[in-house]
């Protein structure tokens, strides 16, 4: 789980963010503290040169006259042997004159036996009259001092300090400690604002990642992703994925249509056979009931009979013939009049509905469609919206020509379709249109189809609109 | 402004019993060794300024490092008194009058204390033997004569006894060499060690005291010896008067002594002995 959770951008960024700006200060606060460290060391060298070089003549004297307290209290300094380093004077012979530390390099003792070390590798050329500073390793010291001292020409002993560490290292911690204060206030700032820029920078990244986390279990037409399109990377990472997005939901769309295509078609060949097969045995059945009401007389009874069966036999024919729709072969081409005597034969509806209706028909061209089942069409589709808009509702009826193609669109402001009714609403006696099955749409669809074009719907909040497009010149094969 | 001044000074020293035609010999040259705290400026500047008072004529210390010095400045007229050690004193006591002797711990009498560090083991003389040992001076009773007189009786060679020895040129010095560790071992004046220990006892704690000598005369206030017989008294009367004034006996209290007193150069004849017999094996 806690893997999942570092996986995450939105926890690695800002943690990254966060880390760097920590591991900055640390690195800053341990680089100036070092930097600090090596400066005071050097000071304290320096410092150390500049006293042995002040006390040089007086310790020559001291030796001369064998004045041990006079070499010991000017190496004891004020501070009564609380300085920052070991002092020690060796006279000609390599023997300790005298030492700040007088119980660790005692009186007369040969340096080479109080410090092995010290005596066994001269760090400095005894002829060098400067002296130096050089870095050692033993024990407590971590520099040592080497100026010989010179009396007329002639050397009568060295001056060797041991520098140690010991005296700074408060000092330092002191600075360290604060730097790691202010280093610590600067984080109370910096890390807060890592971690908000960080979770900034990964917001429209986090909120692609949910939408596509979506793709595949949700409609692609109704998801509905809020990204941010900046210049950047993610920007066109989100563009990219919305362009993804459309295609998939277009090519959704068409799969749909064309299921829906092809289920309207077996039922509409399903229908054709059906009443293929029912039409000829009622056609015989019609013809025996004319014949035998034509070759002998009947009584009243038989008569009753014989109309009872006509009619009933005549309500299947009609029915079946309502299922068998065909743009009959008609030799009257469509003209724009056709279309507008649609809307006066849809007066009476729209007046027992009381709805509007506005009437747009732009159409002038010429045309093969044939006349009769195109108005059929438009009046079904029509007819319908009236129904469906009622009372105070709106219709608008757009007829238009686009390239070679009449384009029909009829809308109306009545209650939405449910989406799930979309689907089967151009099938015949539908179970999704509980309301009035029937086979009005189916009609549409049929004819629509037979003239080579295609019949839509699309249902939204206030706006239901059947679009119908067919082609101007018409497959004569109708 | 200035004559007003002038003249309330002359009233002052008048007031003092003092004589203004003594100001114009110049101050009283009054020299000093390490036989005293003689680091304390503060407290010398006000002992001056006392002395003087009562002298009605200024005081000025005159301070060197070595008992010699101040005995060349003395004995050449330099100096009109001082205040020396008790070995230098019979050396030239034909020539020094003694001027008072200084009271201490009721009596004119200190002791020489031989002192070790206090972290260690050693508890006689002997135990110092090849060791480093620190002298206080060569005109040092306390601090040079005894010890070698006390090498010399116990069968030493006072000058081979010790590894190595040093000169301090004082006994609070020798005190802190032994303290610090530079010397095994030092002598030193028992007033010293005892006021030193009173003072700031975090010096002497380090240091233990393994042998104590016989009681010996205190340092000595001694004239000049051109210094005139009435200015002897005069001075004599102030050193031994001095308990009896306030301010006086504060700055007796921060000598930790308890006052001044007139003594016979008897007192001193335990040194001499000393310096005698010791002269005697030690050439």
């Amino acid at each position: 789980m806690m893997t999942r959770a570092l996986a995450s951008l939105r926890l690695r960024l800002p943690l990254s963010l966060s880390v760097s700006a920590i591991l900055t200060a640390i690195g800053m606060a341990a680089a100036l503290g070092l930097q600090t460290l090596a400066n005071l060391r050097e000071d304290q060298g320096r410092n150390a040169l500049t006293l042995a070089h002040a006390m040089a003549d007086v310790q020559v004297q001291a030796l001369r006259n064998d004045d041990v307290w006079l070499a010991y209290s000017l190496l004891r300094g004020p501070e009564g042997g609380a300085g920052d380093a070991v002092w020690i004077l060796v006279d000609d012979a390599g023997r300790i004159f005298a030492s700040n530390d007088p119980r660790r390099f005692r009186l007369d003792q040969p340096l080479a036996e109080a410090a092995p070390w010290l005596a066994d590798r001269p760090a400095v050329p005894l002829d060098d009259p400067i002296g130096g500073v050089f870095p050692v390793n033993q024990g407590e010291a971590r520099r040592i001092l080497r100026l010989p001292l010179y009396s007329d020409g002639t050397q009568t002993g060295e001056l060797i300090a041991l520098l140690s560490d010991a005296p700074y290292l408060p000092r330092f911690r002191e600075i360290l400690i604060g730097g790691v204060i202010v280093t610590l206030g600067v984080l109370v700032v910096l890390v807060p604002i890592g971690w908000l820029w960080g979770r900034r920078m990964v917001a429209p990244l986090a909120r692609l990642t949910d939408c596509m986390a979506r793709v595949g279990k949700e409609d692609p037409r109704q998801m509905n992703c809020r990204l941010e399109f900046g210049d950047g990377e993610i920007g066109r990472l989100g563009r990219q994925f919305l362009a993804m997005i459309a295609a998939l939901a277009e090519k959704e769309a068409l799969e749909r249509q064309m299921i829906q295509a092809e289920r309207l078609a077996a039922v509409g060949r399903v229908a054709a056979g059906v009443a293929h097969e029912v039409n000829n045995p009622l056609g015989g059945m019609l013809l025996a009931i004319d014949t035998y009401r034509r070759s002998q007389p009947v009584d009243v009874p038989t008569r009753r009979l014989l109309d009872l069966l006509e009619r009933a036999l005549n309500q299947i024919q009609e029915s079946i013939s309502a299922l068998l729709i065909e743009a009959r072969a008609d030799t009257r081409r469509l003209t724009p009049q056709d279309l507008d005597d649609v809307r006066t034969l849809a007066q009476p509806k729209l007046a027992s509905v009381g709805a509007r209706l506005a009437w747009h028909n732009d159409w002038q061209a010429a045309t093969t469609l044939p006349a009769a089942p195109v108005r059929q069409l438009l009046l079904n589709l029509v007819l319908n919206a009236l129904q469906a808009a009622g009372q105070a509702g709106r219709v608008v009826v757009h007829v238009a020509a686009h390239a070679d193609r009449l384009s029909m669109r009829v809308e109306n402001t009545g209650r939405p379709i449910p989406p799930e009714r979309l689907t089967h609403l151009f099938e015949p006696y539908s179970a999704a249109r509980s309301d009035h099955p029937g086979i009005g749409l189916w009609v549409c669809y049929q004819l629509a189809s037979q003239l080579g074009g295609s019949i839509g719907v699309e249902s939204h909040e206030g706006v239901t609109g059947f679009t119908v497009s067919l082609p101007l010149d018409a497959p004569r094969v109708l | 402004m200035m004559p007003s001044r002038r003249h309330f000074l002359t009233m002052l020293l008048a007031g003092a019993g003092a004589a203004s035609v003594r100001a114009e010999v110049g101050p009283l040259r009054f020299g000093l060794t390490p036989v005293v705290l003689d680091d304390q400026i503060g407290f010398l500047t006000d002992w001056a300024a006392w002395l003087g008072r009562q002298l009605g004529r200024p005081v000025a210390f005159v301070q060197r490092s070595r008992y010699r010095e101040i005995m060349d400045l003395l004995l050449t007229g330099r100096l009109d008194l001082a205040w020396i050690c008790g070995y230098p004193y019979i050396q030239h006591r034909d020539r020094l009058p003694l001027l008072a002797v200084p009271y201490f711990q009721g009596r004119p009498k200190y002791r020489s204390y031989l002192i070790v560090a206090a972290d260690t083991e050693w508890q006689r003389l002997a135990d110092l033997e090849g060791r480093l040992f620190a002298w206080a001076d060569p005109d040092s009773n306390s601090g040079y004569l005894f010890p070698r007189y006390r090498l010399a009786t116990d069968g030493w060679h006072p000058d081979r006894f010790f590894r190595r020895t040093i000169f301090t040129w004082g006994h609070p010095r020798s005190v802190e060499a032994v303290a610090e560790g530079l010397v095994d071992g030092a002598a030193v004046d028992s007033y010293v060690w005892e006021t030193l220990a009173r003072r700031d006892p975090s010096v002497t704690a380090r240091t233990r005291v393994i042998l104590e000598s016989p009681e010996f005369g205190f340092p000595p206030l001694v004239a000049g010896p051109h210094l005139p017989a009435s200015e002897r008294e005069r001075i004599r009367r102030v050193l031994i008067g001095q308990v009896q004034d306030p301010v006086g006996r504060v700055l007796l209290t921060e000598l930790n002594l308890d006052t001044f007193s007139i003594e016979t150069p008897d007192l001193y004849r335990g040194i001499a002995e000393m310096a005698d017999r010791l002269s005697q094996v030690v050439p």
